[in-house]
């Protein structure tokens, strides 16, 4: 049986030994007396038995795919004639690809050699054969796993306990995952970003006002070198995330604020997902809105006020990207806004306040951690983001705060370095590396602070 | 709050009353002002909403219309021979039927012009035809077959007639064939059935999203089968069992700056991991679900974390009262009420993971891929990828087929979060 | 105890996962590389897919750096078949190669691509040279009152540059550093135009680096804007603002001649066949590179590789040439394809 149907076999046998565990149980207790005597209740005792039955042959059912196609290639090339076997790992990879290729019925480079079908053919063989011997490997192993803990299923059985201790080690699991991503983060960034820092100065990088990685792609282009000073790049991404943030604060959390304390029911459930398509348009249209309609827009005003606009503008990019971030604000702070009990806002009320008064000086600062969760989602998302930049701002580093000139961010900059035409390990691509090292390194930074801010001002109701 | 009570430091004495009456006025201006500027913000955003979707529908609409042909074509068994029916000179039986349409036409180049109406994948399509039905050799039938982009763009009037022929893509003897079969009716804009069922080609009369959205379907559903769970597991592990120390707030701090670092990262994250170490299929769904799902996990965590905190703390207190263990109290009380936040946090999350194509370049899938994906591991590209190859590309038909893409990305978006927000709604309460 | 269980458990999953890498299949062509070569190279692919004795081979589009770090990176089906490529290989990647196992690269020239500048069909066509533009563009420029040195660019509007062009603000719109369209457009007008003053033409002799660095750095003051690689976004940008010219690829302007009009560079107007016969300057060689060793085990690639140097496909009226790739002249074609089905390999990069 195909390993995909085998595993949907394997959590509809897990599924009837949950029923099989519980009716075991609710045969002890007896109906007569209810389930008085038992120490968990009987789903417990289902749960338990799923759990003791689907992990192991879950945990078979991996390993044995893992090593199932290692240990077939292994047994195929054995018998392949001596003349194939003694090839180059990297080549042998190739030639089993092709038996592959052959084996699953799919185009093969030529017509194959008769020592490469008979290898097909073998391998074939031994794919059946393994993949009945799992079936009933793990088949087997679940019912007798089943009957067993049937068996040990009595009224004074913990299964309350033993359940939730497994589900907490899996609670405990999914909160590492953070943690390994971090690490993976560093790893895949730093070997890179040493590179870089062995060719520029990491001094220069952190305190060089002056970006322009106009290095020559080419080996015979020697001479122009370019310079590498984060500063501006930096200063670009303050910029625009700031001048984002400034349109999507006031207005994502008023809309919260209206949607949750004045709207009607019809509208808050209309307008809320509608809101939050804005987060899900791709941002190739925004791009596009920002570079064409609000950048003419900016700099037509601008000239009438004789201002020196440029065409690539961090205004433009910034208005829009403020536009797109507006639902990670309104959507976050209304939930939160509404979950503030409804005490309190019967409390200010009772004391004469209007409803503004009660929502500026009681709701808003007892929903003020998840706001600023939300806040601090659209400034990360106002940091991470590229297409708009590309797009509207250019790519240009002008160390400037002036929101009428093209500037760039750091997000732009890792992508154009990476995705440009120049030569893998030459310092603009390893500029990309050291860039994200920096970036995240600085987030850590405001984000530790954030987290004291926080618990500094946090209130806690009730 | 601005309590009354404050400006009572009045010289003579005075009833509360009277200072709360005169001040009322003012308060209820506040009041009004506040609420219209809550109205505002919202009629601000739907607005910035209704701009951007009626310019997407404007460009996008008319890909789903598409200009055909009626051509009477021969099967001239000279051409298709039994033996070679997948082979046979197919352009041959269009460029007869054209010929013969046009006898008039002469000269190597004028009879290129006019070959050059045709797609090139009218070729394809007789083919199919052929193939399905062997017995049409020897025969002749009228076929409706695709017309070349550049055709489809002048009917469309993307390209306006009355410009000089030089800065024309379609000549004036184009035209006037064009004019004639128009007047025949043999010329006829068609539903588009190709956009919504073929895979990506470098010909915009060819190319579909389907390959797109299939991409995407797999990709997400890898994502939201593993983000949601893991991040409410591990929202609910931080907020309601783990003892406040430094390790949690070690991992707190973590979530937080992995919501900033930027999602290319997460592709060599994803390059390193699962490409290198793992040794999974380039181009692959599978990858490019878990890198979307390491993107979105933050977001939901953080969500989910604000939502459990949200929870009034007596709703624990009532549940551990009468007798329930931990597990019970956050699985069957604080967990129902903290789900709308959590929903939330997945819909942008999942919004977000949708829109997202800069992770996925380092995993290999903003690539050309003409097969429409069929399982988690075949090489497959997303709808965001599609839609910023399209317009990156010079074919000027690809313009209202990238807004039109893009309308097909937000119906998906609509699809995949009407789950969510229908669940969001019923589980909203007040307490 | 039952945690020490669960990590060994944990960590026993992830050691065996990553043994995975064996299990790889692949039964169609693997292309990466250059965004430039990517609309040429798919074209023929996907002919090449529906004539139906093969899967259409998968086109990444990484930019030729990446592209290179991936071909480079081994012999083996996790590794792809082919790279495209918006200049040579160079050493340094050619060296990764060989230490990689990737010993003999087949190398295929497949045509040109030409670099134009233009601007708006709203606003008057240009007639440029080489030397407007360098002094229009480049960082520093000779003395304009005659003085031995350079000088930070003076000029503002391009009747300042050259007295016989309008009086409009100079203001280009043109790839980023990281682009090869933009190294090879330094180097085409740029230099070309740097040359054209004794004084810098002397540099050039004298002190090869310096002349270099002369003629590579690109303004910084706003007079040209780095504006990424999406070439469409610069043409609708031309046409909504029509005092700024947009350096771009020939495909993109042959699809718009209604909207955009190329600048003449040199008396000559980017046209198809000007770009042919070299008459127009800016022009560039296109190329992909094959792995020889997967020849013959990864299927089709004997079969793309005929299909691209094909007459209908890169000949004078191919297909490719319908989609602006600018054909190489009769005999080069010949010489190459000559190569291509021989499978001569690369043996050593300048």
């Amino acid at each position: 049986m195909p390993p995909a149907y085998l595993l949907i076999a394997l959590l509809g046998l897990s599924t009837a030994a949950y029923y099989f565990g519980r009716r075991k149980a609710f045969a002890l207790s007896g109906r007569a007396e209810g389930a008085a005597k038992l120490h968990s209740r009987p789903t417990y005792h289902g749960a338990l038995t799923a759990l003791w039955c689907g992990i192991p042959a879950l945990l078979i059912f991996g390993f044995w795919l893992v090593f199932e196609n290692q240990v077939i290639t292994h047994l195929v090339v054995k018998e392949l004639p001596e003349a194939i076997r003694s090839l180059a790992p990297d080549r042998m990879n190739l030639v089993i690809n092709d038996i592959r290729n052959i084996e699953s019925g799919s185009f093969a480079s030529q017509a194959a050699e008769p020592a490469i079908q008979a290898a097909a053919d073998h391998y074939h063989r031994l794919r059946s054969i393994s993949n009945h011997a799992l079936a009933a490997v793990s088949i087997a192993l679940l019912t007798a796993i089943a009957v067993l803990v049937r068996g040990r299923i009595t009224a004074g059985l913990r299964a309350r306990n033993q359940v939730e201790a497994i589900l907490t080690v899996l609670l405990v699991a999914c909160s590492t995952i953070a943690i390994f991503t971090t690490i993976g983060i560093i790893l895949s960034v730093l070997y890179e970003a040493i590179r870089f820092f062995k060719v520029i100065p990491i001094t220069q990088f952190l305190f060089g006002l002056d970006w322009s990685p106009q290095m020559a792609i080419r080996a015979d282009q020697v001479g122009s070198s370019g310079a590498f000073g984060a500063v501006p790049v930096f200063l670009g991404t303050i910029l625009i995330s700031a001048i984002a943030m400034v349109v999507a604060v006031p207005i994502g959390l008023m809309s919260a604020i209206y949607l949750s304390e004045y709207a009607g029911k019809r509208l808050r459930a209309v307008a809320k997902p509608l809101i939050e398509v804005l987060a899900g348009i791709p941002t190739v249209v925004y791009g596009f809105f920002a570079a064409l309609t609000v950048a003419p827009v900016i700099r037509d005003w601008g000239s009438r006020l004789g201002l020196d606009v440029a065409s690539e503008s961090a205004l433009a990019a910034g208005l829009v990207m403020g536009i797109m971030i507006i639902p990670f604000v309104s959507s976050l702070s209304d939930d939160f806004i509404n979950a503030v009990p409804q005490s309190l806002r019967d409390g200010a009320y009772s004391l004469g306040a209007t409803r503004s008064e009660t929502i500026r000086q009681v709701i808003v600062p007892a929903a003020i951690p998840g706001i600023i969760g939300g806040v601090l989602l659209a400034v990360s998302r106002a940091i991470g983001e590229t297409m708009i930049v590309v797009m509207a701002a250019g790519l240009s580093a002008n160390l400037t705060v002036n929101p009428l000139k093209a500037v760039t961010t750091v997000t732009v900059q890792i992508v154009t370095l990476l995705v440009g035409d120049q030569e893998f390990d030459s310092p603009k691509t390893l500029a990309a590396f050291a860039l994200g090292l920096i970036l995240f390194i600085v987030t850590l930074c405001l984000n530790v602070i954030a987290l004291y801010v926080v618990r500094k001002y946090r209130e806690q109701y009730e | 709050m601005n309590s009354p009570i404050d400006t009572a430091a009045a010289p003579e004495p005075q009833r509360t009353i009277d200072i709360v009456n005169r001040s009322l006025k003012r308060r209820y201006r506040a009041e009004r002002r506040f609420r219209f500027y809550g109205l505002a913000a919202i009629v601000l955003s739907l607005m910035f909403l209704a701009l951007l979707f009626v310019s997407i529908v404007a460009k996008g609409y008319s890909a789903f219309w598409q200009t055909s042909i009626r051509l009477p074509i021969v099967f001239d068994p000279a051409v298709i021979q039994q033996d070679t029916l997948v082979n046979a000179d197919y352009a041959a039986l269009v460029r007869e039927a054209l010929f013969k349409k046009f006898p008039q036409v002469d000269g190597r180049q004028d009879k290129r012009q006019l070959t050059a109406l045709m797609s090139s994948g009218s070729v394809y399509r007789l083919r199919d035809m052929v193939l399905k039905d062997p017995d049409l050799v020897g025969r002749g039938a009228e076929v409706w077959l695709l017309a070349d982009d550049d055709v489809d763009m002048l009917i469309k009037g993307h390209f306006r007639r009355d410009l000089p022929e030089a800065e024309r893509r379609v000549s004036d003897k184009q035209i006037a064939w064009i004019e004639q079969l128009e007047s025949e009716g043999r010329l006829e804009r068609r539903f588009n059935t190709t956009f919504l069922s073929a895979g990506d080609s470098r010909e915009p009369e060819l190319a579909g999203v389907w390959g797109a959205v299939s991409g995407s379907f797999f990709t997400l559903l890898i994502t939201l089968s593993l983000s949601f769970p893991i991040g409410v597991a591990a929202a609910v592990y931080l907020e309601e069992f783990a003892r406040k120390n430094r390790w949690t707030d070690l991992i707190e701090v973590n979530i937080n700056n992995l919501a900033a670092v930027p999602s290319i990262v997460f592709g060599l994250l994803g390059l390193a991991v699962f490409l290198n170490f793992f040794g999974l299929p380039r181009s692959a769904p599978l990858v490019g679900g878990l890198v979307l799902t390491l993107m979105t996990l933050p977001t939901i965590i953080i969500a989910s974390r604000s939502a459990l905190k949200a929870v009034p703390p007596s709703i624990r207190e009532a549940a551990l009262g009468v007798g329930a263990s931990k597990m019970q109290m956050v699985v069957h009380h604080v967990l129902p009420l903290a789900l709308p936040g959590m929903l939330t946090g997945t819909i942008i999350g999942m919004a977000r993971a949708l829109g997202e194509s800069a992770p996925l370049l380092m995993i290999g899938m903003v690539a050309f891929i003409v097969d429409i994906p069929k399982g988690f591991t075949d090489s497959a590209t997303v709808l965001p990828v599609q839609i910023y190859l399209w317009s990156d590309s010079p074919e000027r038909a690809f313009v209202e087929r990238t807004s039109a893409a893009i309308m097909v990305l937000l119906a998906f978006l609509v699809v995949m979060n009407a789950g969510a927000i229908i669940l969001r709604k019923k589980f909203e309460r007040r307490w | 105890m039952k945690k020490a269980v669960v990590l060994s458990i944990v960590v026993a999953l992830i050691a065996a996962t990553a043994g995975m890498v064996q299990a790889q299949q692949r039964d169609s062509i693997s292309i990466v590389g250059s965004s430039t070569v990517y609309p040429f190279a798919t074209v023929v692919a996907e002919k090449f897919g529906k004539a139906g004795s093969f899967k259409s081979p998968k086109i990444e589009s990484t930019g030729t750096g990446g592209g290179f770090k991936l071909f480079c990176g081994g012999v083996g089906v996790q590794h792809p078949d082919m790279s495209n490529a918006s200049r040579a290989i160079k050493a340094s990647e050619f060296e990764t190669c060989q230490k990689n196992g990737v010993t003999d690269i087949v190398e295929v020239k497949i045509g040109y691509d030409g670099i134009v500048v233009a601007n708006s069909q709203k606003a008057a066509g240009l007639k440029l040279t080489t030397k407007d533009i360098f002094l229009a563009l480049a960082k520093d420029v000779p003395d304009p009152k005659g003085g031995e040195g350079l000088v930070a660019n003076p000029y503002k509007t391009w009747k300042d540059v050259n007295p016989s062009l309008p009086d409009v603000k100079i203001e280009v719109l043109g790839p980023p550093p990281t682009s090869g369209t933009r190294d090879a457009f330094v180097e085409l007008a740029m230099e070309s135009g740097a040359l054209k003053f004794e004084g810098l033409k002397k540099l050039s002799k004298e002190d090869g680096k310096k002349f270099q660095k002369v003629f590579s750095s690109i303004r910084e003051d706003g007079a040209y804007v780095e504006a990424g690689e999406n070439d469409n976004l610069i043409v609708q940008k031309l046409g909504a603002n029509p005092n700024a010219l947009g350096v771009f690829g020939f495909s993109f302007l042959d699809q718009n001649t209604d909207k955009i009009q190329g600048s003449f560079v040199d008396g000559n107007p980017p046209s198809f066949e000007n770009i042919a016969s070299g008459k127009y300057p800016l022009s560039r060689p296109l190329f992909f590179y094959v792995k020889k060793a997967h020849v013959g085990v990864i299927p089709g690639i004997k079969e793309y590789l005929a299909e691209f140097t094909s007459e209908k496909a890169w000949g004078k009226d191919g297909y490719l040439s319908e989609k602006g790739l600018i054909p190489l002249p009769e005999a080069e074609r010949k010489q190459v394809g000559e190569n291509v089905k021989a499978l001569k390999t690369v043996t050593e990069v300048k």
